[in-house]
């Protein structure tokens, strides 16, 4: 043992000379250059999960909020969103008029200047590519379905299928025209159709890149030539490759080999792309539109975890974040003096159906037929429900400026919701619930006996089984009985779909992409794809097919109040809150504004301004 | 052998089979591949739902498509991640390599600090510092790895890098830690009470010239290991080396371990101006390394003596450790540009990721980063697998200690330091070698949690993802390659265990 001890204690020993010895040392010996450092300052900005694909038109992979952010600053496109849900106008990339309302024509023109960052202008070409996958008038590949089982049976491989088909651009049925210049697109819809202009924003991918690959011709010129030429003589066989290639081709994970893939038109160019990690874009050269001001490089950073998030933000490792929202990340937030923290809405709203024909309380045919026996039962449920008590519970903390929804159809913040709110009907429902006017409403309508309302939700989801909690207290109080007929998380969605006589009234969240107004009628109208409580309404029907052809912004409002009036005496159901976002940012990052609908944090990157490094430069003096 | 080895393989091959199928029920039961499309608004919803159902062959019971992705598997198609459209083998690729990464670097710390703590602990058995010991290693062993990673977050990354932007420690809080730093060594090392104040006082010395020779000498902003460190780290080396491995009576060895000491101290200048001169790579210092070892060997050889065998080994040892410390120098040498890169911004302790984006910077710059990125999740990691080590080597080496072979060797007369390393020492791995393959396994389970908090894009973080996502194939590929892992692992052990213990034999 003696050895042993004695050695460790002379090695202590050594280390205790070290200081004296090593105090005289000075430490000009350490290196300052700058070995190879980069020396440019870019933002940083987290988000849950990494880019997939930059072509996002397409559905399966490429439609996803974490391509869009991204997009945004590669992609020029003609129109986009303000905080305020404004749609405007960038005419640096090219713009639009409607040229007759009857048909309805809208011309698109493409500015000269602009150009894809390999150098090739970007053309009618482009938007022609864009018409024909979006139209999906060129899929030789109709649906088949089995008569019986409604089983899909299409095999989406076989024949032409762009995967990427929107509301409006099937309408124009006819191929559209380009000019002399290649720089115009006239496009004249079959129909009229009142959300045009959310259609064809602008191109997201370059045809001339799609048609190399797809169609193996390596001048782009000469390919671009085939493509418009498959498009025009609808060349099967060509466009069978062309439309793989848009569905598949610009989908990647990390930096392509092929740069070509990375081809952009908007202000920034994709530089960089670790898995997992990072996405990093830079300033396309080519571009000359107006968003050349703001930073000159951002950074995408991947951070699936919330509280990650935050503490990357406090670390000063990303400038911005746009995390889940939840109490212990609005508090960690809150905590920290050097971010600005931002609570706003979300595009999503959480909303409760009721189901007219399952023989359930809501359903004439329980009343042998006496609808107004229903609609009292409907009427008098809703009246109860504490919209604002379940705010104030379970959103205030998230959001402090959280109100209750009032609109079936459109976003607050968006233009037209205070005027659509203030005529739609809705006061008939008071916020906090009024159960002495239930209960008169039940009365009055001779309604007797036990009401059992099986409500089903998330059964994953502890806000919605706190919902669920609050509105059985405030049922009870007028007699209607709530059964929990919730389902799992990998369940609910099947259960609302497919068992309606399960379920008595639903509750979950629909999302809005967009402002735009025909979005709400597969919901609203009998036998709409997302009409799953059987509601029918012969006058909505007819709102909505004027409403489709509606072109006006004022008409349109008029007729979604119409709409809203009948839902709402109906006893449709009720909305209760838009979903609570947080945003942060750091104190030396200026200028961000988010949005409550993708691109979100990412709006207005054109206006922020970022403090350079150097704030701790005392430190290595 | 052969035999057996069949015999094992084919057990656990059926083990493999039997557990895919489960994890493969299980997998797709908890899995929603329609999360995402159930709150939209879109027009098209039913057909978005219907391509759905056709592109993951949801019509297929799901026995069925277990058959067909087995028929894939083993033809070696692994399928597709189909919420991002890539092929599995390609997305696995990347996140192997990261958690090997983060697995090698966290089991190989842990298993040299625990083995080290666990011997201490056993050969100072009931002792103060046996109780410590205990008690700090059952309390690691208990933290969740969860918990662990946010406060390393918060106190390692955040708190130091606010302390870097200023870095001053009160000279209250220095003689604090040199205090106890002070009481640990003295209860370690232990002996006679004037042994133990001795030790310290020494230790206290020691810590507390440490502290004040960084803060002093502004090492936290320019952070290198200068001739003179890197003389006196040398030399306590060698010291210790030659102490673990001959003994210091073994003069020749000492000899030899401080030669290469000073070459050390010689190539310091030199090696600086080679760096500038070529460009480096994990490659070249590979071989230098290996050029390292020649040398420490030559150096043993040099001083020649009956054993010079035992001098070469001693010599290569202190010779990797000090080229050690001329690399660490050199990363060390970029610190101030890296600390001051835009990219940086004077916060070098990061909590996410596995390296900065847009830092640029030379092989020295990229190796600092990473291992910045590393620091954290490392930690995490050895925190908790040093309690288990710790636990495992101080109970293997008691029961060594008390076998009849290490009392005939005290009693005829070898010293203690050769009764402890080569008769208990040794002896006591033996056990260790069976728990090491199994427990880098269960690092690898373990990393889920700590790749995830520290967003590293691991097969943790990979499983995870696509667990949430829906993606059964890749979830699939992870547990086949962790079940495949978990059983090839317990075969080593069986084999390593009998090739180091004679008594154990694998044909029996």
């Amino acid at each position: 043992m003696k050895i042993t001890r004695k050695a460790a204690t002379a090695a202590v020993a050594s280390l205790s000379l070290l200081a004296l010895a090593a105090c005289s040392s000075g430490d000009s010996d350490t290196s300052d250059d700058d070995a190879g450092i980069n020396q440019s300052t870019a933002v940083n900005v987290a988000w849950e999960s990494g880019l997939t694909s930059v072509n996002t038109d397409e559905f399966n992979v490429g439609n996803a909020t974490q391509n869009a952010i991204v997009t945004y600053l590669t992609n020029a496109q003609f129109n986009y969103y303000d905080p305020d849900l404004k749609l405007l106008k960038d005419e640096s990339f090219g713009k639009y008029e409607k040229v007759s309302e009857d048909p309805l024509t809208i011309k698109y023109t493409i500015s000269d200047d602009a150009t894809w960052s390999d150098g090739t202008p970007v053309t009618a070409t482009d938007s022609l590519l864009e018409w024909a996958a979006t139209s999906g008038n060129l899929n030789t590949i109709e649906g088949t379905f089995d008569p019986e089982s409604g089983e899909d049976q299409t095999d989406y491989t076989a024949g032409v299928f762009f995967n990427g088909v929107t509301p409006g651009a099937p309408f124009v049925t006819k191929t559209p025209e380009v000019s002399d210049d290649n720089k115009s697109i006239t496009y004249v819809y079959d129909k009229p159709f009142g959300d045009w202009e959310l259609e064809f924003q602008g191109p997201t991918v370059p045809a001339h890149v799609v048609a190399m690959h797809a169609l193996g011709i390596d001048d782009p010129t000469e390919a671009s030539d085939a493509l418009v030429k498959a498009i025009q003589d609808n060349d099967v066989e060509k466009l069978k490759p062309i439309a793989e290639f848009w569905n598949h081709g610009f989908n990647f994970t990390k930096l392509p080999d092929d740069a070509s893939l990375l081809v952009s038109d908007g202000p920034f160019i994709i530089s960089e792309y670790v898995e997992g990690q990072y996405l990093t874009v830079v300033r396309n050269d080519k571009y000359k539109g107006d968003r050349t001001t703001g930073p000159d490089t951002f950074t995408f950073r991947y951070i699936d975890d919330p509280m990650g998030q935050v503490q990357a933000l406090q670390n000063g490792e990303v400038d911005i974040i746009g995390p889940q929202a939840t109490a212990d990340v609005l508090s960690a937030l809150q905590a920290l003096d050097t971010v600005t923290v931002e609570n706003a809405d979300e595009g999503t709203y959480e909303h409760i159906d009721l189901q007219f024909t399952n023989g359930g309380p809501f359903d004439p045919n329980t009343y042998g037929g006496d609808a107004a026996k229903a609609l009292a039962v409907r009427q008098a449920f809703l009246t109860a429900l504490p919209r604002q008590a379940i705010i104030d519970n379970l959103i205030k903390p998230l959001n402090p400026k959280a109100e209750v929804r009032n609109s079936f159809t459109v976003i607050p913040g968006a233009p037209n919701y205070d005027e659509v709110v203030a005529n739609n009907g809705s006061d008939a429902y008071p916020l906090a619930g009024d159960p002495d006017k239930a209960k008169s409403i039940l009365a009055a309508a001779g309604v007797t006996g036990p009401i059992n309302v099986r409500l089903v939700f998330n059964g994953d989801n502890t806000r919605r089984v706190n919902e669920f909690a609050l509105i059985t207290d405030a049922e009870a109080a007028i007699g209607i009985t709530m059964v929990d007929a919730s389902a799992p998380a990998t369940d609910w969605v099947n259960k609302i779909n497919t068992a309606p006589n399960d379920w008595d009234a639903s509750m979950f969240g629909w999302q809005s992409t967009s402002t735009a107004v025909t979005a709400s009628d597969p919901t609203f109208r009998t036998g709409g794809s997302q009409n799953k409580q059987g509601y029918s309404n012969a006058t909505v029907d007819s709102l909505y097919d004027e409403l489709s052809v509606a072109i006006d912004p004022d008409e349109q409002t008029r007729i979604i109040t119409d709409i809203e009036k009948q839902l709402w005496a109906d006893a449709f159901g009720t909305t209760i809150f838009q979903f609570p976002g947080i945003h942060a940012w750091s104190k030396k990052l200026s200028g961000p504004e988010p949005v409550s609908i993708s691109p979100t944090i990412m709006y207005g990157f054109w206006d922020w301004k970022i403090e350079g490094s150097g704030a701790t430069d005392e430190a290595t003096s | 052998m052969i035999s057996f080895l069949w015999r094992r393989l084919l057990a656990g091959l059926a083990t493999l089979l039997v557990s895919t199928f489960v994890m493969y029920i299980l997998a797709s039961a908890s899995m929603d591949p329609f999360g995402d499309l159930g709150q939209s608004t879109a027009a098209n919803k039913e057909a978005l739902i219907a391509q759905r159902i056709q592109l993951l062959d949801l019509d297929t019971p799901v026995v069925i498509r277990y058959f067909k992705w087995l028929g894939n598997f083993v033809q070696g198609d692994l399928g597709t991640a189909w919420v991002s459209d890539q092929p599995v083998s390609s997305v696995l690729h990347g996140a192997i390599l990261s958690t090997i990464q983060l697995v090698t670097a966290a089991t190989v710390i842990a298993i040299i600090f625990g083995v080290a703590v666990g011997i201490v602990s056993a050969l100072r058995q009931y002792s103060s510092f046996d109780y410590l010991m205990i008690f700090v290693s059952f309390l690691l062993y208990s933290l969740p790895a969860f918990w662990v990673a946010v406060l390393l977050k918060q106190w390692g990354a955040i708190g130091f890098n606010d302390f870097l932007a200023d870095p001053v420690i009160s000279w209250v809080a220095i003689t604090v830690v040199s205090i106890l730093a002070g009481l640990l060594w003295s209860l370690a090392i232990g002996g006679e009470r004037r042994q133990r104040a001795l030790t310290f006082v020494v230790a206290f010395a020691a810590t507390f010239s440490t502290f004040a020779f960084l803060q002093l000498t502004d090492w936290w902003t320019h952070p290198s290991i200068n001739p003179p460190l890197l003389a006196l780290l040398g030399t306590a080396t060698a010291f210790a080396v030659t102490t673990l491995s001959t003994g210091l009576k073994n003069r020749r060895a000492l000899a030899a371990s401080l030669t290469t000491v000073v070459i050390g101290l010689v190539l310091y200048l030199p090696l600086q101006v080679f760096f500038k001169s070529v460009a480096e790579s994990w490659l070249m210092m590979f071989v230098l390394a290996l050029i390292t070892v020649a040398v420490g060997v030559g150096v043993g050889y040099a001083w020649g003596g009956p054993d010079r065998g035992v001098s070469a080994r001693t010599a290569a040892i202190t010779a990797v450790l000090v080229a050690a410390m001329l690399f660490i120098n050199q990363v060390m040498r970029v610190w101030p540009a890296y600390y001051n890169a835009p990219a940086i911004n004077g916060r070098p302790v990061p909590t996410i990721g596995d390296r900065t984006p847009n830092l640029g910077g030379n092989f020295w710059v990229t190796t600092l980063d990473q291992f910045m990125h590393l620091l954290l999740p490392t930690l995490a990691l050895v925190l908790i697998g040093f309690a288990a080590y710790t636990r495992y080597s101080r109970s293997s080496m008691l029961e060594v200690m008390s076998q009849d072979y290490i009392r005939t060797a005290r009693s005829k007369g070898l010293p203690e330091r050769t009764v402890i390393m080569r008769h208990g020492f040794r002896n006591s791995l033996i056990p260790l070698a069976t728990v090491v393959p199994i427990d880098i396994i269960t690092l690898l389970g373990g990393a889920i949690i700590t790749e995830r908090v520290f967003a590293r894009p691991g097969m943790g973080t990979l499983f995870l993802f696509s667990l949430t996502h829906a993606e059964i194939e890749p979830v699939m590929a992870y547990l086949v390659i962790v079940a495949a892992l978990a059983i090839i692992a317990n075969i080593v052990a069986d084999l390593v265990y009998a090739g180091l213990d004679p008594r154990i034999r694998v044909n029996a």
